[in-house]
Protein backbone atom coordinates (compact mmCIF):
# COMPACT_ATOMS: atom_id res chain seq x y z
CA UNK A 1 0.00 0.00 0.00
CA UNK A 2 1.30 3.28 -0.69
CA UNK A 3 1.52 6.62 1.06
CA UNK A 4 -2.17 8.08 -0.47
CA UNK A 5 -3.30 4.50 0.32
CA UNK A 6 -2.08 5.08 4.64
CA UNK A 7 -3.05 8.72 4.88
CA UNK A 8 -6.65 8.08 4.23
CA UNK A 9 -7.16 4.39 6.14
CA UNK A 10 -5.17 5.20 9.07
CA UNK A 11 -7.21 8.88 9.38
CA UNK A 12 -10.62 7.48 8.59
CA UNK A 13 -10.39 4.44 10.94
CA UNK A 14 -8.75 7.13 14.14
CA UNK A 15 -12.22 8.89 13.09
CA UNK A 16 -14.24 6.30 13.48
CA UNK A 17 -12.71 5.04 16.75
CA UNK A 18 -12.65 8.93 17.96
CA UNK A 19 -15.97 9.43 17.24
CA UNK A 20 -17.38 5.91 19.01
CA UNK A 21 -15.51 7.22 22.26
CA UNK A 22 -17.55 10.33 21.93
CA UNK A 23 -20.56 8.29 20.96
CA UNK A 24 -20.04 6.26 24.22
CA UNK A 25 -19.68 9.17 26.18
CA UNK A 26 -22.40 11.53 24.72
CA UNK A 27 -24.46 8.22 25.04
CA UNK A 28 -24.06 8.31 28.67
CA UNK A 29 -22.93 11.56 30.19
CA UNK A 30 -25.53 13.82 27.46
CA UNK A 31 -27.98 12.68 25.50
CA UNK A 32 -30.61 11.73 27.91
CA UNK A 33 -29.97 15.24 29.56
CA UNK A 34 -30.08 17.17 26.39
CA UNK A 35 -33.70 15.03 25.13
CA UNK A 36 -35.46 15.56 28.46
CA UNK A 37 -34.00 19.37 28.68
CA UNK A 38 -35.89 20.08 25.00
CA UNK A 39 -38.94 18.11 26.03
CA UNK A 40 -39.28 19.94 29.50
CA UNK A 41 -38.75 23.91 27.45
CA UNK A 42 -40.75 23.27 25.11
CA UNK A 43 -43.71 21.69 27.54
CA UNK A 44 -42.47 25.05 29.61
CA UNK A 45 -43.64 27.04 26.54
CA UNK A 46 -47.06 25.96 26.36
CA UNK A 47 -47.64 25.74 29.82
CA UNK A 48 -46.21 29.26 30.61
CA UNK A 49 -48.65 30.35 27.45
CA UNK A 50 -51.19 28.96 28.91
CA UNK A 51 -50.70 30.85 32.11
CA UNK A 52 -50.80 33.62 30.46
CA UNK A 53 -47.16 34.58 30.62
CA UNK A 54 -46.42 34.80 27.13
CA UNK A 55 -42.58 36.62 27.52
CA UNK A 56 -41.86 33.79 29.49
CA UNK A 57 -43.53 31.27 27.08
CA UNK A 58 -41.09 32.49 24.28
CA UNK A 59 -38.15 32.07 26.89
CA UNK A 60 -39.08 29.29 27.06
CA UNK A 61 -39.96 27.81 23.66
CA UNK A 62 -36.03 29.92 22.25
CA UNK A 63 -34.85 27.57 25.22
CA UNK A 64 -35.86 24.20 23.51
CA UNK A 65 -34.24 25.66 20.17
CA UNK A 66 -31.03 26.56 21.82
CA UNK A 67 -30.98 22.72 22.49
CA UNK A 68 -32.46 21.27 19.81
CA UNK A 69 -29.41 22.95 17.88
CA UNK A 70 -26.76 21.75 20.08
CA UNK A 71 -28.74 18.18 19.80
CA UNK A 72 -28.78 18.15 16.03
CA UNK A 73 -24.75 19.51 16.25
CA UNK A 74 -23.55 17.01 18.47
CA UNK A 75 -25.48 14.14 16.40
CA UNK A 76 -24.40 15.63 13.36
CA UNK A 77 -20.62 15.34 14.70
CA UNK A 78 -20.93 11.36 15.95
CA UNK A 79 -22.94 10.73 12.18
CA UNK A 80 -20.54 12.65 10.01
CA UNK A 81 -17.64 11.49 11.63
CA UNK A 82 -18.15 8.26 11.27
CA UNK A 83 -19.86 8.51 7.97
CA UNK A 84 -16.87 10.73 6.57
CA UNK A 85 -14.10 7.84 8.11
CA UNK A 86 -15.38 5.09 6.03
CA UNK A 87 -15.79 6.78 3.21
CA UNK A 88 -11.82 7.81 3.82
CA UNK A 89 -11.08 3.90 4.20
CA UNK A 90 -12.98 3.07 0.98
CA UNK A 91 -11.23 5.84 -0.70
CA UNK A 92 -7.72 4.46 0.58
CA UNK A 93 -8.77 1.21 -0.36
CA UNK A 94 -8.68 2.33 -4.06
CA UNK A 95 -6.70 5.56 -4.00
CA UNK A 96 -3.76 3.28 -5.13
CA UNK A 97 -5.93 3.20 -8.60
CA UNK A 98 -7.38 6.00 -9.40
CA UNK A 99 -6.12 8.72 -12.72
CA UNK A 100 -3.61 10.48 -10.98
CA UNK A 101 0.48 10.61 -10.36
CA UNK A 102 2.10 9.41 -6.93
CA UNK A 103 2.34 13.36 -5.62
CA UNK A 104 -0.85 14.35 -6.98
CA UNK A 105 -2.55 11.18 -5.12
CA UNK A 106 -0.91 12.10 -1.62
CA UNK A 107 -1.94 15.39 -2.16
CA UNK A 108 -5.53 14.54 -2.69
CA UNK A 109 -5.49 12.05 0.16
CA UNK A 110 -4.23 14.79 2.76
CA UNK A 111 -6.53 17.31 1.26
CA UNK A 112 -9.65 14.68 1.56
CA UNK A 113 -8.50 13.39 5.39
CA UNK A 114 -7.73 17.24 6.31
CA UNK A 115 -11.59 18.08 5.18
CA UNK A 116 -13.10 15.28 6.53
CA UNK A 117 -11.97 15.75 10.31
CA UNK A 118 -12.41 20.01 10.09
CA UNK A 119 -15.64 19.73 8.41
CA UNK A 120 -18.13 17.82 11.54
CA UNK A 121 -15.73 19.48 13.88
CA UNK A 122 -16.56 22.97 12.66
CA UNK A 123 -19.87 21.95 13.03
CA UNK A 124 -19.16 20.72 17.08
CA UNK A 125 -17.56 24.13 17.56
CA UNK A 126 -20.94 26.04 16.47
CA UNK A 127 -22.32 25.20 19.56
CA UNK A 128 -20.03 26.95 22.00
CA UNK A 129 -18.63 30.58 22.15
CA UNK A 130 -16.44 29.61 18.76
CA UNK A 131 -19.44 29.92 16.77
CA UNK A 132 -17.88 31.98 14.08
CA UNK A 133 -14.72 29.77 14.07
CA UNK A 134 -16.62 26.71 13.65
CA UNK A 135 -18.64 27.96 10.91
CA UNK A 136 -15.57 28.97 9.03
CA UNK A 137 -13.77 25.62 9.85
CA UNK A 138 -17.30 23.46 9.17
CA UNK A 139 -17.50 25.45 5.12
CA UNK A 140 -13.44 25.08 4.46
CA UNK A 141 -13.83 21.66 5.37
CA UNK A 142 -16.86 21.04 2.95
CA UNK A 143 -14.86 22.93 0.16
CA UNK A 144 -12.47 20.75 0.17
CA UNK A 145 -14.55 17.76 0.71
CA UNK A 146 -16.85 18.53 -2.19
CA UNK A 147 -13.24 19.38 -4.60
CA UNK A 148 -11.26 16.36 -3.21
CA UNK A 149 -14.74 14.04 -3.84
CA UNK A 150 -14.95 15.37 -7.31
CA UNK A 151 -11.11 15.12 -8.45
CA UNK A 152 -11.87 11.47 -6.89
CA UNK A 153 -14.84 10.25 -9.05
CA UNK A 154 -13.12 11.74 -11.65
CA UNK A 155 -9.94 9.75 -11.11
CA UNK A 156 -12.25 6.81 -10.04
CA UNK A 157 -13.87 7.15 -13.70
CA UNK A 158 -10.45 7.08 -15.39
CA UNK A 159 -9.32 4.84 -13.11
CA UNK A 160 -6.21 2.55 -13.85
CA UNK A 161 -5.84 -1.72 -13.53
CA UNK A 162 -3.02 -2.02 -11.33
CA UNK A 163 -0.69 -4.92 -11.42
CA UNK A 164 0.93 -6.16 -7.90
CA UNK B 1 -7.56 -9.52 -14.11
CA UNK B 2 -8.63 -12.49 -12.30
CA UNK B 3 -11.85 -14.19 -12.45
CA UNK B 4 -14.45 -15.83 -9.60
CA UNK B 5 -16.19 -18.25 -12.26
CA UNK B 6 -16.75 -21.08 -10.79
CA UNK B 7 -13.90 -23.52 -10.45
CA UNK B 8 -11.61 -21.13 -9.99
CA UNK B 9 -9.93 -20.72 -6.63
CA UNK B 10 -6.67 -19.57 -7.10
CA UNK B 11 -7.56 -15.69 -6.06
CA UNK B 12 -5.94 -14.31 -3.16
CA UNK B 13 -9.19 -13.42 -1.13
CA UNK B 14 -10.83 -11.44 1.70
CA UNK B 15 -12.03 -14.64 2.62
CA UNK B 16 -9.06 -16.70 3.07
CA UNK B 17 -8.76 -16.49 7.00
CA UNK B 18 -11.14 -17.51 9.68
CA UNK B 19 -11.10 -13.91 10.96
CA UNK B 20 -11.93 -12.18 7.74
CA UNK B 21 -14.31 -14.70 6.64
CA UNK B 22 -16.32 -13.71 10.52
CA UNK B 23 -15.87 -10.09 9.63
CA UNK B 24 -17.19 -10.24 5.84
CA UNK B 25 -20.28 -12.50 6.69
CA UNK B 26 -20.58 -10.63 10.35
CA UNK B 27 -20.64 -7.71 8.47
CA UNK B 28 -23.06 -8.48 5.23
CA UNK B 29 -25.51 -9.66 7.61
CA UNK B 30 -25.30 -6.41 10.07
CA UNK B 31 -26.06 -4.55 6.90
CA UNK B 32 -28.98 -6.89 5.33
CA UNK B 33 -30.65 -6.89 8.71
CA UNK B 34 -30.52 -3.30 9.65
CA UNK B 35 -31.62 -2.46 5.73
CA UNK B 36 -34.76 -4.72 6.44
CA UNK B 37 -35.39 -2.69 9.72
CA UNK B 38 -35.08 0.11 8.27
CA UNK B 39 -37.66 -1.02 5.32
CA UNK B 40 -40.64 -2.44 8.46
CA UNK B 41 -39.63 0.75 10.27
CA UNK B 42 -40.43 3.35 7.81
CA UNK B 43 -43.87 0.95 6.34
CA UNK B 44 -45.30 0.54 9.73
CA UNK B 45 -43.88 2.93 12.67
CA UNK B 46 -42.85 5.87 11.09
CA UNK B 47 -45.66 6.97 9.93
CA UNK B 48 -47.77 6.23 12.76
CA UNK B 49 -45.95 7.37 15.08
CA UNK B 50 -45.36 10.90 13.04
CA UNK B 51 -49.08 11.32 13.58
CA UNK B 52 -49.22 10.28 16.69
CA UNK B 53 -46.73 13.13 17.56
CA UNK B 54 -48.31 15.11 15.69
CA UNK B 55 -52.28 14.72 17.39
CA UNK B 56 -50.06 14.77 21.16
CA UNK B 57 -48.75 18.87 19.79
CA UNK B 58 -52.29 19.49 18.96
CA UNK B 59 -53.90 18.30 21.94
CA UNK B 60 -51.25 20.23 24.11
CA UNK B 61 -52.25 23.36 21.87
CA UNK B 62 -55.46 23.07 22.72
CA UNK B 63 -55.20 22.98 26.62
CA UNK B 64 -53.91 26.26 26.39
CA UNK B 65 -56.64 28.39 26.11
CA UNK B 66 -58.83 25.88 28.64
CA UNK B 67 -55.70 26.46 31.03
CA UNK B 68 -55.66 22.71 31.68
CA UNK B 69 -51.55 22.05 32.78
CA UNK B 70 -52.33 18.75 33.28
CA UNK B 71 -53.52 17.69 30.40
CA UNK B 72 -50.32 19.79 28.55
CA UNK B 73 -48.14 17.82 30.92
CA UNK B 74 -49.52 14.34 29.84
CA UNK B 75 -49.38 15.61 26.13
CA UNK B 76 -45.70 16.07 26.31
CA UNK B 77 -44.92 12.90 28.40
CA UNK B 78 -46.54 10.88 25.56
CA UNK B 79 -44.63 12.95 23.01
CA UNK B 80 -41.45 12.14 25.15
CA UNK B 81 -42.52 7.90 24.72
CA UNK B 82 -43.31 8.55 20.98
CA UNK B 83 -39.97 10.55 19.98
CA UNK B 84 -37.97 7.94 22.08
CA UNK B 85 -39.64 4.91 20.21
CA UNK B 86 -38.81 6.75 16.56
CA UNK B 87 -35.09 7.97 17.95
CA UNK B 88 -34.34 4.39 18.63
CA UNK B 89 -35.65 2.65 15.64
CA UNK B 90 -33.73 4.99 13.91
CA UNK B 91 -30.75 4.46 15.71
CA UNK B 92 -30.95 0.99 15.73
CA UNK B 93 -31.45 0.43 11.75
CA UNK B 94 -28.37 3.13 11.50
CA UNK B 95 -25.95 1.16 13.62
CA UNK B 96 -26.37 -2.05 12.20
CA UNK B 97 -25.73 -0.15 8.63
CA UNK B 98 -22.58 1.67 9.66
CA UNK B 99 -20.72 -1.31 12.14
CA UNK B 100 -21.94 -3.84 8.83
CA UNK B 101 -19.91 -1.16 6.29
CA UNK B 102 -17.14 -1.16 9.17
CA UNK B 103 -17.04 -5.22 9.74
CA UNK B 104 -16.73 -5.31 5.52
CA UNK B 105 -13.87 -2.99 5.34
CA UNK B 106 -12.24 -4.54 8.56
CA UNK B 107 -11.98 -8.17 6.95
CA UNK B 108 -10.82 -6.58 3.33
CA UNK B 109 -7.82 -4.71 5.56
CA UNK B 110 -7.03 -7.57 7.95
CA UNK B 111 -3.87 -8.78 5.64
CA UNK B 112 -2.44 -5.28 6.85
CA UNK B 113 -3.35 -5.66 10.88
CA UNK B 114 -0.16 -6.80 11.92
CA UNK B 115 -1.46 -8.72 15.70
CA UNK B 116 -1.11 -12.28 15.93
CA UNK B 117 -3.70 -14.55 14.35
CA UNK B 118 -5.31 -15.39 17.66
CA UNK B 119 -5.57 -11.71 18.65
CA UNK B 120 -7.36 -10.63 15.59
CA UNK B 121 -9.74 -13.78 15.70
CA UNK B 122 -10.27 -12.54 19.32
CA UNK B 123 -10.65 -9.07 18.08
CA UNK B 124 -13.35 -9.64 15.38
CA UNK B 125 -15.18 -12.19 17.66
CA UNK B 126 -15.65 -9.21 20.18
CA UNK B 127 -16.65 -7.14 17.26
CA UNK B 128 -18.97 -9.32 15.55
CA UNK B 129 -21.02 -9.78 18.54
CA UNK B 130 -21.03 -6.53 20.11
CA UNK B 131 -21.97 -5.36 16.97
CA UNK B 132 -24.67 -7.12 16.83
CA UNK B 133 -26.21 -6.78 20.58
CA UNK B 134 -25.96 -3.04 20.03
CA UNK B 135 -28.80 -1.96 17.77
CA UNK B 136 -30.98 -5.04 19.54
CA UNK B 137 -30.16 -2.88 23.08
CA UNK B 138 -31.05 0.42 21.10
CA UNK B 139 -34.31 -1.13 19.53
CA UNK B 140 -35.53 -2.22 23.79
CA UNK B 141 -34.53 0.91 25.17
CA UNK B 142 -38.16 1.85 24.26
CA UNK B 143 -39.38 -1.20 25.28
CA UNK B 144 -37.47 -2.00 28.61
CA UNK B 145 -37.55 1.14 29.94
CA UNK B 146 -36.35 1.72 33.57
CA UNK B 147 -37.84 -2.13 34.64
CA UNK B 148 -35.55 -3.27 37.44
CA UNK B 149 -32.88 -0.49 36.57
CA UNK B 150 -29.86 0.29 39.47
CA UNK B 151 -29.71 3.85 37.88
CA UNK B 152 -32.48 6.72 38.36
CA UNK B 153 -32.51 7.85 34.37
CA UNK B 154 -30.96 5.03 31.96
CA UNK B 155 -32.53 1.34 31.90
CA UNK B 156 -31.05 -2.31 31.22
CA UNK B 157 -31.06 -1.71 27.32
CA UNK B 158 -29.09 1.57 28.10
CA UNK B 159 -26.62 0.18 30.04
CA UNK B 160 -26.28 -2.74 27.37
CA UNK B 161 -25.64 -0.63 24.66
CA UNK B 162 -23.31 1.80 25.88
CA UNK B 163 -21.31 -1.27 27.23
CA UNK B 164 -21.19 -2.96 23.65
CA UNK B 165 -20.46 0.08 22.27
CA UNK B 166 -17.66 0.80 24.29
CA UNK B 167 -16.18 -2.71 23.25
CA UNK B 168 -16.84 -1.67 19.76
CA UNK B 169 -14.92 1.19 20.02
CA UNK B 170 -11.44 -0.62 21.82
CA UNK B 171 -11.65 -3.06 18.95
CA UNK B 172 -11.72 -0.70 16.42
CA UNK B 173 -8.75 1.16 18.21
CA UNK B 174 -6.75 -2.52 18.67
CA UNK B 175 -7.19 -2.49 14.50
CA UNK B 176 -6.04 1.09 14.15
CA UNK B 177 -2.94 -0.19 16.73
CA UNK B 178 -2.51 -2.97 14.65
CA UNK B 179 -2.49 -1.00 11.50
CA UNK B 180 -0.04 1.66 12.78
CA UNK B 181 2.05 -1.00 13.50
CA UNK B 182 1.64 -2.70 10.27
CA UNK B 183 3.11 0.58 8.41
CA UNK B 184 5.27 1.90 10.85
CA UNK B 185 7.63 -1.31 11.43
CA UNK B 186 7.81 -1.60 7.68
CA UNK B 187 6.83 -5.06 7.20
CA UNK B 188 7.34 -6.98 4.13
CA UNK B 189 4.38 -6.19 2.17
CA UNK B 190 1.69 -8.69 2.10
CA UNK B 191 -0.14 -9.74 -1.25
CA UNK B 192 -3.50 -8.45 0.18
CA UNK B 193 -6.57 -8.85 -1.20
CA UNK B 194 -6.96 -9.50 -5.32
CA UNK B 195 -9.64 -6.88 -4.56
CA UNK B 196 -7.33 -4.18 -4.37
CA UNK B 197 -5.29 -4.77 -7.61
CA UNK B 198 -7.75 -5.32 -10.16
CA UNK B 199 -11.83 -5.09 -10.44
CA UNK B 200 -14.39 -7.06 -12.71
CA UNK B 201 -16.82 -5.44 -14.80
CA UNK B 202 -19.79 -5.79 -12.24
CA UNK B 203 -17.43 -4.05 -9.65
CA UNK B 204 -16.60 -1.09 -12.08
CA UNK B 205 -20.40 -0.64 -12.05
CA UNK B 206 -20.95 -0.66 -8.60
CA UNK B 207 -17.47 1.12 -7.79
CA UNK B 208 -18.73 4.45 -10.24
CA UNK B 209 -21.86 4.36 -9.10
CA UNK B 210 -21.05 4.48 -5.41
CA UNK B 211 -18.38 7.26 -5.77
CA UNK B 212 -20.99 9.15 -8.03
CA UNK B 213 -23.56 8.70 -5.42
CA UNK B 214 -21.25 9.78 -2.38
CA UNK B 215 -20.64 13.00 -4.44
CA UNK B 216 -24.55 13.52 -5.02
CA UNK B 217 -25.03 13.17 -1.64
CA UNK B 218 -22.31 15.49 -0.36
CA UNK B 219 -23.16 18.29 -2.47
CA UNK B 220 -26.85 17.60 -1.55
CA UNK B 221 -26.69 17.77 2.03
CA UNK B 222 -24.16 20.97 1.64
CA UNK B 223 -26.84 22.15 -0.18
CA UNK B 224 -29.75 21.92 2.25
CA UNK B 225 -27.38 22.60 5.14
CA UNK B 226 -26.73 25.95 3.58
CA UNK B 227 -30.13 26.93 2.96
CA UNK B 228 -31.28 26.12 6.52
CA UNK B 229 -28.28 28.47 7.74
CA UNK B 230 -28.36 31.25 5.63
CA UNK B 231 -31.52 31.30 3.88
CA UNK B 232 -35.17 32.41 4.52
CA UNK B 233 -36.11 29.01 5.69
CA UNK B 234 -38.79 28.17 7.90
CA UNK B 235 -37.61 28.18 11.84
CA UNK B 236 -39.38 26.01 14.38
CA UNK B 237 -39.19 28.06 17.17
CA UNK B 238 -40.93 30.92 15.49
CA UNK B 239 -43.56 28.51 14.13
CA UNK B 240 -43.66 26.82 18.02
CA UNK B 241 -44.38 30.57 19.30
CA UNK B 242 -47.07 30.96 16.54
CA UNK B 243 -48.76 28.02 18.03
CA UNK B 244 -48.19 29.13 21.80
CA UNK B 245 -49.62 32.89 20.91
CA UNK B 246 -52.55 32.21 19.30
CA UNK B 247 -53.86 28.75 21.27
CA UNK B 248 -52.84 31.33 24.23
CA UNK B 249 -55.27 33.99 22.23
CA UNK B 250 -58.27 31.58 21.62
CA UNK B 251 -57.53 32.07 17.89
CA UNK B 252 -57.45 29.42 15.07
CA UNK B 253 -53.80 27.21 15.13
CA UNK B 254 -54.86 24.83 11.96
CA UNK B 255 -52.81 27.71 9.88
CA UNK B 256 -49.41 26.97 12.54
CA UNK B 257 -49.93 23.59 12.58
CA UNK B 258 -49.93 22.98 8.41
CA UNK B 259 -46.30 24.96 8.56
CA UNK B 260 -45.45 22.51 11.82
CA UNK B 261 -46.31 19.80 9.65
CA UNK B 262 -44.67 20.52 6.38
CA UNK B 263 -41.50 21.76 8.77
CA UNK B 264 -41.27 18.40 10.51
CA UNK B 265 -41.64 16.51 7.43
CA UNK B 266 -39.34 18.87 5.01
CA UNK B 267 -36.75 18.58 7.36
CA UNK B 268 -37.16 14.40 8.27
CA UNK B 269 -37.39 13.80 4.30
CA UNK B 270 -34.20 16.09 3.90
CA UNK B 271 -32.24 14.55 6.25
CA UNK B 272 -32.97 11.00 5.38
CA UNK B 273 -32.42 11.63 2.04
CA UNK B 274 -29.06 12.85 2.48
CA UNK B 275 -28.33 10.02 4.98
CA UNK B 276 -29.71 7.27 2.25
CA UNK B 277 -27.67 8.42 -0.66
CA UNK B 278 -24.51 8.44 1.34
CA UNK B 279 -24.95 5.25 2.44
CA UNK B 280 -26.16 3.79 -0.91
CA UNK B 281 -22.81 5.34 -2.39
CA UNK B 282 -20.85 3.47 0.85
CA UNK B 283 -22.35 0.06 0.02
CA UNK B 284 -22.02 0.30 -3.27
CA UNK B 285 -18.35 1.09 -3.14
CA UNK B 286 -17.83 -1.41 -0.88
CA UNK B 287 -19.86 -4.16 -2.88
CA UNK B 288 -17.37 -3.27 -5.74
CA UNK B 289 -14.24 -4.45 -3.55
CA UNK B 290 -15.80 -8.04 -2.45
CA UNK B 291 -16.87 -8.74 -6.19
CA UNK B 292 -14.00 -10.75 -6.88
CA UNK B 293 -15.21 -13.09 -4.30
CA UNK B 294 -18.93 -13.19 -4.76
CA UNK B 295 -19.31 -16.63 -7.01
CA UNK B 296 -21.78 -16.38 -9.40
CA UNK B 297 -21.53 -15.92 -13.17
CA UNK B 298 -20.27 -12.74 -14.64
CA UNK B 299 -23.15 -11.74 -15.93
CA UNK B 300 -25.22 -12.48 -13.14
CA UNK B 301 -23.35 -10.45 -11.10
CA UNK B 302 -23.08 -7.74 -13.60
CA UNK B 303 -27.47 -7.82 -13.38
CA UNK B 304 -27.23 -7.50 -9.66
CA UNK B 305 -24.72 -4.83 -9.80
CA UNK B 306 -27.35 -2.93 -11.82
CA UNK B 307 -29.89 -3.45 -9.45
CA UNK B 308 -27.77 -2.62 -6.68
CA UNK B 309 -26.90 0.90 -8.67
CA UNK B 310 -30.52 1.64 -10.03
CA UNK B 311 -32.07 0.75 -6.22
CA UNK B 312 -30.07 2.62 -4.85
CA UNK B 313 -30.25 6.15 -6.68
CA UNK B 314 -34.02 5.47 -7.42
CA UNK B 315 -34.48 5.27 -3.19
CA UNK B 316 -33.13 8.49 -2.05
CA UNK B 317 -34.68 9.82 -5.31
CA UNK B 318 -38.42 8.57 -3.59
CA UNK B 319 -37.50 9.87 -0.43
CA UNK B 320 -37.10 13.34 -1.52
CA UNK B 321 -40.07 12.80 -3.77
CA UNK B 322 -42.37 12.06 -0.83
CA UNK B 323 -43.43 15.80 -0.25
CA UNK B 324 -44.36 16.32 -4.05
CA UNK B 325 -46.24 12.43 -4.89
CA UNK B 326 -46.59 10.99 -1.39
CA UNK B 327 -47.71 7.64 -1.01
CA UNK B 328 -46.20 6.80 -4.61
CA UNK B 329 -43.11 8.04 -3.99
CA UNK B 330 -43.45 6.01 -0.37
CA UNK B 331 -44.11 2.83 -2.48
CA UNK B 332 -41.03 3.57 -4.63
CA UNK B 333 -39.05 4.15 -2.05
CA UNK B 334 -39.85 0.89 -0.25
CA UNK B 335 -39.41 -0.90 -3.40
CA UNK B 336 -36.52 0.47 -4.55
CA UNK B 337 -35.30 -0.96 -0.84
CA UNK B 338 -36.29 -4.23 -1.28
CA UNK B 339 -34.45 -4.83 -4.43
CA UNK B 340 -31.39 -3.68 -2.99
CA UNK B 341 -31.88 -6.07 -0.64
CA UNK B 342 -33.07 -8.89 -3.11
CA UNK B 343 -29.26 -7.70 -4.43
CA UNK B 344 -27.18 -7.80 -1.60
CA UNK B 345 -28.92 -10.92 -0.23
CA UNK B 346 -27.75 -12.72 -3.90
CA UNK B 347 -24.02 -11.48 -3.66
CA UNK B 348 -24.23 -13.08 0.00
CA UNK B 349 -24.96 -16.57 -1.38
CA UNK B 350 -22.32 -15.76 -3.98
CA UNK B 351 -19.90 -15.30 -1.14
CA UNK B 352 -21.28 -18.77 0.39
CA UNK B 353 -20.44 -20.20 -2.47
CA UNK B 354 -16.69 -19.05 -3.10
CA UNK B 355 -16.24 -20.06 0.65
CA UNK B 356 -17.53 -23.36 0.23
CA UNK B 357 -15.30 -23.66 -2.91
CA UNK B 358 -12.38 -22.32 -1.26
CA UNK B 359 -12.92 -24.71 1.71
CA UNK B 360 -13.25 -28.05 -0.72
CA UNK B 361 -9.87 -26.70 -2.62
Amino acid sequence: MNRENRILILTGLAMIALTMFFGFWYAVFDEHQTLVGMTVAMMNGFLEAARGNLPEAYGAIDEYGRIAKEYRREVHFHGHWGFLGLILILYGLVAHTIHFGQRARVLLATCLAASAILFPFGVLLQIGPMDWLGKILAVLGSIGLVFGMLAFVTGILRRREVSG
Amino acid sequence: MESSQPGNTTITGILDTRVSRLLAFGGILLIASGMLLGDIFAIFILHPNNARIGAAMYGAAMAIPAVDTDAIMAHFHAIGGFLENRGTKVDAHSHSVSLGYLAVLLAILQPYVALSNGTKLRLAWAYVLSAALLPFAIFAIHYVGLAYSPLDFIGWASIVADTVALIVAVTVSAQLLGLWRYWRQGQEAVAGPACLQSMTRSGRILLSGGSLLLLAGFIYGGAYAGYIEWLRSPSEVDILKGIITHAAQQQSVEADFAAYGAYQAAQGINVAAHAHVNSMGILLMLLALVQPFVFLSESWKKRWAVIMVVGSAVLPLSILLELRLGLIAGGMADIAGAAVICALVAMLFGLVRQTGATDSA
